[in-house]
């Protein structure tokens, strides 16, 4: 076993996701962090730590918003930590939350993944703006759509992949999201609406992104120990992986994210998973652009380079499918509060395997289930792995 | 908790704040090399690492795969070709542009890896992922050693 104890999830919450909620970011947290302890069964008092993953202080614009949102997360006058590794954060919080609790420093760890991007006015998409090398990259005037619309060419140029089959994961994520009570934009589109949906950065039109988001999500993680006197049905957390490649795009095969690859072959050491396709029951992949769940899935290794396409258009990534992906509809569906997506895609793998996620349950009975977010320059991967 | 599908911040009761800091950023010492040769000379400088042979554009003053320091430049020329590319129609505030813009990944012989920049003197219709391209300066008054020293790069 890696660490000195294992760790289980043993509650999860989150708020709805949508547009210009009225609750501040603290609220959110707060809203997230009730409903996990109230499904965990504990108090505030029972929690020994917690970890806090919130992405760049300019989406909520409050400069060093880990410390504006610690109350919110039920920090006070506890060891409280933020996380911060761009969009890869809402997974990566779950890791470090992670070590608190295998080291054997806390028996309980609060994990909150929190944003509130619709304050930035006009449009949060200025709030990405300095995230960029401010040497060569900013004075060209770079967006972040145009930024992915370079990977997603790239990646559809090197495999021939279409705009028809990757609007396919569009289509599919967000009808997955009609079934979940928290999502934003669950509806029925056809491959057309995202071909007709208005042109942003070619290849990247409006229905091929997620959208703008508030909310929050947490998860309660408790040593075994402390686990198995609450709950019969915990959910381990037995593999952690992250990773980060080179900042620099023209330094990277933009064409597959080895970066993900490299976190995923962590947990799955970790995890001793040897064959992932066949081991992984169900996954939530981070899906902020539709190209991007094929790319992960590929640096997942839960498809062959350049096949995730194929197996979208077989099927098998349906919810009722082989291999499910984003059964909860994602971040094209369920939203995009970037930290909070993430740890929302950690909540989605528990209430999977334990059976608790209502109409989106995948069939059979998953045992093992990954979650994986990506982020900071589109160069980090973050991976966890649990099982039932 | 409140589900309104507000699309105006400005409906809400609110307190419109503001976060504007202005920077001077210095180039770096591999940056100030990097854009005093392009500003000066017209040319486009790597640095190469002499211990694993990676050859590094934009260039660095040290080597991030084995963490070596990097001394020698290499001079890789002007020329390139379309790694990828894209058609921006939209603004950083996500408003629309005039006319639209096509930026790409340019990739360089001799460097592991080249510069992101806009493509000029052609029609986005006409782009080609792994058309050859060069550099256009600006005339050399008017350069100010940052990236737009390049006004775009253009078909050969
Ligand atoms: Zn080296």
């Amino acid at each position: 076993m890696v660490g000195k104890k294992r760790v289980a999830v043993i509650g999860a919450g989150m708020t709805k996701f949508r547009r210009n909620l009225k609750e501040t970011g603290k609220e959110l947290s707060y809203e997230a962090s009730k409903m996990a302890l109230d499904q965990a069964g504990l108090e505030l008092s029972d929690i020994k730590s917690v970890v806090m993953g919130t992405a760049p202080d300019a989406f909520d614009g409050v400069h060093m918003k880990g410390e504006y949102l610690a109350d919110g997360a039920g920090a006070w006058e506890k060891p409280y930590s933020r996380v911060f590794v761009g969009g890869g954060t809402g997974v990566f919080a779950v890791d470090a939350g992670w070590w608190h609790v295998a080291s054997g420093k806390f028996d309980t760890c609060l994990v909150v993944g929190e944003e509130k991007m619709s304050s930035c006015y006009p449009h949060p998409a200025y709030a990405f703006t300095t995230i960029f090398d401010q040497i060569y990259s900013r004075p060209l005037g770079v967006t972040l759509i145009w930024i992915f619309a370079l990977e997603m060419h790239r990646y559809m140029h090197v495999h021939g992949i279409t705009k028809e089959e990757i609007a396919l994961v569009s289509v599919k994520n967000k009808r997955n999201a009609l079934d979940h009570p928290c999502a934003q934009l669950g509806a029925n589109i056809t491959v057309e609406d995202v071909l007709n949906s208005e042109v942003l950065c070619w290849p990247v039109q409006r229905l091929d992104i997620s959208p703008t988001s508030d909310g929050a999500a947490a998860l309660v993680l408790a040593s075994e120990d402390v686990a198995k006197k609450l709950t019969d049905d915990p959910v381990w957390i037995d593999g952690v992986g992250w990773c980060i490649d080179s900042t620099y795009w023209t330094n990277r095969d933009l064409y597959y994210p080895q970066y993900v690859q490299c976190a995923a072959q962590m947990a799955y050491k970790m995890a001793g998973i040897k064959n992932p396709p066949k081991e992984i029951d169900v996954a939530e992949v981070y899906d902020p652009f539709d190209y991007k769940e094929l790319h992960h899935m590929e640096g997942l290794m839960l498809a062959r380079k350049g096949q995730a396409a194929k197996l979208t258009a077989e099927g098998v990534t349906q919810r009722d499918g082989d291999l499910p992906i984003n059964p909860s509809g994602g971040l094209l569906g369920v939203g995009n509060p970037i930290a909070a997506a993430g740890t929302m895609k950690c909540c989605e793998i528990f209430w999977q395997l334990r059976g608790e996620a209502g109409k989106r349950q995948v069939k059979g009975d998953p045992r093992t289930g990954l979650a994986q977010a990506w982020g900071d320059l589109m160069q980090y991967g973050s991976v966890v792995v649990m099982r039932s | 908790m409140s589900t309104e599908k507000i699309k105006d911040a400005r409906r809400m009761v609110h307190w419109p704040g503001h976060m504007e800091t202005d920077y001077i950023y210095t180039l770096g010492i591999a940056g100030e090399k990097f854009f005093t040769e392009m500003k000066n000379s017209g040319r486009i400088f790597a640095a190469k690492c002499k211990r694993c042979g990676f050859i590094y554009l934009p260039p660095r003053i040290y080597c991030e795969r084995c963490f070596e320091k990097l001394t020698e430049w290499i001079n890789v020329g002007t020329k390139g070709e379309v790694f990828t590319y894209t058609v921006a129609y939209v603004d950083v505030d996500s408003s629309k542009l005039k006319e639209p813009t096509i930026y790409a990944y340019i990739k360089f012989d001799g460097a592991h890896g080249g510069l992101i920049h806009k493509l000029g003197e052609v029609k986005h219709e006409d782009v080609q992922i792994g058309m050859p391209v060069e550099a256009v300066f600006k005339p050399l008054a008017e350069r100010k050693a940052n990236i737009n020293d390049i006004k775009y790069f253009k078909p050969v």
